[in-house]
């Protein structure tokens, strides 16, 4: 396995004077699906971003690379572009992909290095349409192109299923299965707890900290690793 | 320069090219044009993506007050390059360091500054046009062909080399980290550094164009060309070469109209007049085809 684990000490996140997140300590396996659950504002998606490197923080967040470390994929929640932005599909990836200024004409070698992205994301005959031009859902699988391009086995997304139809979220759980097949280490921020039922390995309970961790069995039943979450959804 | 404008004499001579041309600054303002144009368009594609028009804006105001304060200093007032490169640059850099320290929205921020500059331009200029000839401050504000020099060519040039190199070798990771900074981030570019030196960047073309299209005027040629461009082409790359061209043929034109109708018009006025009637022509264009 080539997936990292994560280990959180004692990690705390003020802004302008907030208090988001109180001393979490806690270890995400590699390999598995570590899902990020708690109310609005409770401070998930700052937890993630924390450990993405984004915020300034107190404490340690350590990864434990088994060989040599990468970046990792990060899929943001629903970004939005501007409608008359003179970006396509394909002048967003080819960016992400290649140094070659985007004001040449693209290589052969450039359209084949995102040719099976766009595949895998069903976005393939989609890549001159401008970003701002896309739906809800093709935002969502471009982001997923993008972050498949990295390659990389830890993988962070926050609320990957948010604005898309019944066909996204198919398109979603196909994906996601095929992540954990791969054994990446996934760390996910989700509000929909039939699916953090269905398909997370471990559930983090955030409400300004960390307030319990544990299976889904054990969220679920009560029995967590810390204490039982205290609201419903 | 010397052997080009003796080549374009000779040319204007032998009766192929017309009597305009046998002015050697009017050579001088074209080789100008021909490198501030692409510079004005290729940066300005970043800029109106971006969104930072306004900033450019307030950077070309700030010229006024850079040049002032030259004078003030001892600078020849013609070509008060060391305050005015000094004074922009300052000015630019501490509204971005401000920016990321504070959680005033930015167009407010940069609105505040825009004032400042204006206000200090205004009140040192008033002093200093007691010693100096008022046609120097016209031609700082609205920008003149007569005043540029080997100098400003040769600093044009580097300024040019250098922003090119950067944008072919950074452009992308430019672009990315502009459409999502906190992906870029993630993906290892370091943001702050690139919105740092492309900050730097406008204000050396801002400052650089100064002598062209006049303090006034210079934003407006990083905003116009683009937005023209924008509202007729759906990619980067056509997006882009479409605003190199249009800012080019105006930077040209706007020396060379002028000066061919005999029309007492300062070169920046001209310059932005022709990029405005390209912006017309775009949205019309726009309205009929219906591309954006």
């Amino acid at each position: 396995m080539t997936a990292p684990s994560i280990k959180l000490q004692n990690v705390s996140l003020n802004m302008a004077g907030n208090q988001i997140l109180d001393d979490v300590t806690c270890t995400l396996e590699a390999g598995r699906l570590h899902v990020l659950i708690g109310p609005n504002g409770a401070g998930k998606t700052s937890l993630l971003k924390t450990m993405l490197g984004l915020f300034p923080h107190q404490g340690n967040i350590g990864r434990a690379w088994p060989g040599k470390p990468v970046p990792a994929a990060y899929i943001p929640q629903q970004p939005r572009f501007d409608t008359v932005l003179p970006v396509t599909v394909r002048d967003y990836l080819i960016g992400c992909l290649s140094n070659r200024s985007l004001i040449f004409k693209p290589t052969k070698q450039q359209l084949k290095m995102i040719a099976p992205l766009l595949e895998t994301v069903g976005l393939a005959g989609k890549e001159h349409l401008q970003l701002g031009k896309l739906s809800g859902g093709e935002r969502q699988r471009l982001m997923f192109a993008q972050a498949l391009s990295l390659n990389s086995p830890l993988w962070f997304l926050d609320e990957p299923t948010t604005g898309l139809d019944t066909q996204g979220i198919e398109f979603f759980t196909d994906f996601l299965a095929r992540l954990k097949e791969e054994q990446k280490t996934l760390i996910m921020v989700h509000h929909d707890m039939e699916f953090v039922k269905s398909w997370a390995d471990n559930i983090l309970i955030i409400d300004g900290g960390l307030k319990s961790a544990g299976t889904p069995d054990e969220v679920f039943s009560g029995r967590t690793r810390q204490e039982a979450p205290v609201w419903t959804h | 320069m010397d052997a080009l404008r003796s080549w374009v004499f000779a040319l204007e001579q032998q009766g192929m090219l017309p009597e305009m041309f046998q002015y050697a600054f009017l050579t001088n303002a074209l080789v100008a044009a021909l490198i501030i144009g692409p510079l004005l368009g290729g940066m300005g594609s970043l800029v109106v993506i971006k969104r930072l028009a306004f900033f450019s804006e307030a950077v070309g105001h700030a010229a006024l007050t850079g040049i002032a304060i030259g004078i003030l200093l001892g600078e020849p007032p013609a070509h008060p390059i060391a305050s005015l490169f000094s004074f922009c640059l300052i000015f630019a850099l501490l509204l971005h360091w401000i920016k990321s320290r504070t959680a005033v929205p930015y167009d407010a921020l940069v609105g505040v500054f825009l004032a400042v500059a204006i206000a200090m331009g205004a009140a040192l200029l008033l002093y200093v046009a007691r010693m100096v000839n008022i046609h120097i401050l016209e031609n700082v504000l609205f920008g003149s062909i007569l005043t540029v020099q080997d100098q400003d060519l040769l600093i044009l040039g580097v300024i040019g080399l250098v922003c090119t190199a950067a944008a072919l070798l950074f452009g992308n990771k430019a672009l990315i980290a502009t459409l999502n900074p906190e992906l870029a981030q993630v993906r290892g570019i370091n943001i702050k550094l690139y919105d740092y030196v492309f900050i730097v960047f406008i204000a050396l073309i801002t400052v650089a164009a100064v002598k062209i299209a006049g303090a006034i005027l210079v934003g407006a040629m990083l905003l116009i060309p683009a937005t023209a461009a924008r509202l007729v082409t759906t990619e980067v790359r056509s997006f882009f070469w479409l605003n190199v061209g249009i800012s080019t043929a105006c930077c040209l034109l706007g020396v060379l109209l002028p000066m061919w109708f005999e029309l007492p018009i300062p070169s920046g006025a001209a310059i932005v007049l022709l990029a405005a009637i390209c912006f017309v022509c775009s949205v019309s264009f726009n309205r009929i085809v219906g591309l954006t």
